[in-house]
């Protein structure tokens, strides 16, 4: 607690607090805090509510002492990884011979998440003002924003954000009088879910097919050769949202925000939706219980809660009891054998059938596999047949054996993680849910009868 | 388009294609729009897709043959690999010539247990076409999509650069009424939007 800003957070857990901020039970606002407020989009507004003080507070410190910050909060890639940021800034060649870019992966693609979307429509400053920090700490030259296509309401918000940061001196040459020069460029892709892998993104911004490139070991390292062959720090949105808070108020102070949990620091942001009663992002603490956060989103709606996917279609799902004890952290979900991911958290309810909802899983992964690699292309593929032939009722006796054995071709080797993330969701569902599958396969149609599930598939 | 492919001689690079060859349509504005965006990026390959996006536009929301020529035509790269570009990523009209608006509808996971499907159904049965199909009156093109990335609105639709959500079949067809009475094309508005979000301040509305 080095600073007023900090204290504040702190006192949020008294009674006093809940007056002055509107706050459900235990949602910790820092990256959403003032989101609501339409003035915060613009720079003025921004600045008036402590925007930039991060920034100011990295320029006063060397480039290292920048990293050293970043190190010491703790914070890890928000995008579904995990990876620890600091790496990433730290390895990106001190010795400059050329361009380095920041590059920021807006290319949200996950289903379920929704989280970067409204950080870019309501935070825009918070992303340019993490980008530039960026920037400082690994002698950044240009920074490009890749936004998926479709996020149109986003890019506006961003380009407003942009223009006014150019005209005001926060882009551009000489930022704030420092010598810094910065400047960022929007690109928006075209619509594949593929480009949101960190080499395909780059592919994609190149002006290629968005398709993932040779990864470490076998090649270098981004932060060596990325964008344009160049050193590159490539982060998600709400990785970069993190930077400003961590300067302004000091990477320990960060580190104290989820020190409930093994490893995991700071707040992280849920997109909560499917059948609860509030769908919304909510931002909590690295330690809440999925319980809590679903109390947050105003609990179950039209029945009881059967099974979740905490983090984005990915991730493998968890049934009610498994949600009961499942808290968030990055080691923490991994007791209940799922993921935090990239925080698209859906809750779905007693008259969800199983079997149709992991089968419009795999139509999703077998539509979006780029086809680079033959295990994704062909296993997605295979999935998608098998699972389409159970819920139409043709399903084989010994189905759900061969869809595991897919699985097992799929994970781990594919070129890039979207044969790992196609694999998880189906090899998950048979394992938590078995009986829904048997009595599919041997009856020809769901052990589920509702009208929900009815809606489930296009007849 | 056979045509438009310069092979050259052995072991060189298929050529881009000739200006002479080539009905060049672009408006000044877009030129001019190409122009600065090539002083985004260290070299003019980066500018395929925006170049995409603005051809989108010039031709009317439908990416021809033609148009992929011109666009490898001003960026110096062969045709087949812009058209290889063009046509992996789905938001770009290359299959064939899209209606004034194209109703983009999520089917998937939050949209699915949220009822996205009768939705689906209600539109394939009111249009009279169905997944990637145009009516015949060349109104409204219908399209099954990925995430949109908006599941707190669920069901979602997209037309043009618009999220609506959360519909119901009512809703749906006063979009249709809503749409049927819009003199522009959204496929057209939508492309022209991607172009602008690109461009910085004083790039935009160049004289």
């Amino acid at each position: 607690m080095r600073n007023p800003h900090g204290a504040e957070l702190f006192c949020a857990r008294t009674p006093a607090w809940a007056g002055r901020i509107v706050l459900k039970m235990a949602e910790l606002k820092l990256l959403l805090e003032h989101a609501h407020e339409s003035e915060f989009a613009t720079l003025r507004g921004y600045v008036a509510r402590g925007g930039y003080e991060g920034l100011k507070a990295a320029l006063g410190m060397d480039r290292q002492g920048v990293i050293d910050q970043i190190k010491a909060s703790g914070l890890r890639g928000r995008g579904g990884a995990g990876f620890p940021t600091w790496i990433k800034w730290n390895g990106i060649p001190k010795e400059k011979n050329g361009t380095h870019y920041i590059l920021c992966n807006a290319d949200e693609g996950e289903p379920g998440t929704f989280k970067d979307k409204q950080l870019m429509e309501q935070t825009p400053f918070e992303l340019i003002e993490g980008m530039t920090i960026a920037a400082v700490a690994t002698q950044g030259d240009v920074g490009y924003i890749y936004i998926r296509g479709e996020f149109l309401d986003a890019a506006k918000a961003m380009r407003r954000a942009i223009d006014e940061a150019y005209r005001d001196g926060y882009l551009g040459q000489n930022i704030l009088g420092s010598g810094l020069n910065f400047d960022l460029h929007l690109h928006l892709g075209a619509g594949s879910y593929e480009c949101g892998e960190e080499s395909a993104l780059m592919s994609s911004l190149m002006g290629e097919r968005g398709m993932p490139r040779l990864k470490f070991p076998h090649a270098p390292l981004p932060t060596i050769a990325g964008l344009f062959d160049r050193p590159t720090v490539i982060n998600n949105v709400e990785t970069y949202c993190c930077a400003p808070y961590i300067l302004k108020n000091g990477g320990e102070w960060y580190a104290t925000l989820g020190a409930a949990t093994k490893n995991s620091r700071g707040t992280k942001i849920f997109s909560v939706s499917g059948h609860v009663n509030r769908p919304g992002n909510i931002e909590i603490e690295f330690g809440t219980s999925l319980m809590e956060l679903l109390e947050m989103s105003g609990g179950m709606q039209g029945g009881r809660l059967k099974a979740c996917v905490p983090g984005g279609s990915s991730v493998p799902i968890i049934n009610a009891e498994a949600c009961e004890k499942a808290i968030i952290g990055y080691e923490e979900m991994g007791d209940v054998k799922t993921m935090v991911g990239s925080g698209g958290c859906m809750f779905l309810n007693d008259h969800t059938c199983i079997v149709k909802f992991i089968w419009r899983t795999a139509l999703f992964y077998a539509r979006e596999s780029c086809g680079k690699c033959t295990p994704c292309r062909e296993g997605t593929k295979w999935m998608l047949q098998i699972l389409t032939r159970i819920v139409d009722g043709k399903g084989q006796p010994g189905d759900d054996q061969l869809l595991l054995e897919i699985c097992k071709q799929i994970d781990g080797r594919s070129f890039c993680g979207l044969g790992d993330a196609a694999a998880w969701p189906v090899e998950a569902a048979i394992r938590v849910f078995p009986e829904e599958f048997d009595f599919y396969i041997k009856n020809g149609r769901s052990m589920v009868e509702t009208p929900l599930m009815a809606t489930m598939s296009p007849r | 388009m056979s045509e438009l492919l310069q092979i050259g001689a052995v072991n060189e690079r298929p050529k881009p294609p000739r200006a002479e060859d080539l009905n060049l349509r672009f408006s000044d504005r877009a030129v001019a729009e190409l122009e600065a965006l090539k002083t985004h990026y260290p070299n003019w390959k980066a500018c395929i897709l925006p170049g995409l996006w603005i051809a989108q536009r010039e031709y009317g929301g439908f990416l021809s043959g033609e148009a992929i020529a011109e666009v490898a035509h001003r960026l110096q790269r062969s045709y087949a690999e812009v058209e290889g570009v063009a046509t992996f990523y789905s938001m770009y009209n290359t299959a064939h010539v899209p209606g004034k608006h194209k109703i983009e509808v999520c089917t998937c996971l939050t949209c699915q247990v949220c009822g996205a499907y009768p939705l689906w159904e209600h539109l394939k049965a009111k249009l009279g076409i169905g997944h990637g199909e145009t009516t015949a009156d060349g109104m409204f093109t219908l399209e099954e999509v990925e995430c949109l990335n908006a599941c707190d609105r669920a069901p979602l639709i997209q037309v043009g650069d618009q999220y609506i959500g959360p519909l119901d079949t009512a809703g749906v067809d006063r979009l249709l009424d809503e749409l049927r009475g819009r003199s522009d094309s959204t496929v057209v508005q939508m492309a022209d939007v991607v172009v602008q979000v690109h461009l910085r301040e004083p790039e935009r509305n160049p004289t």
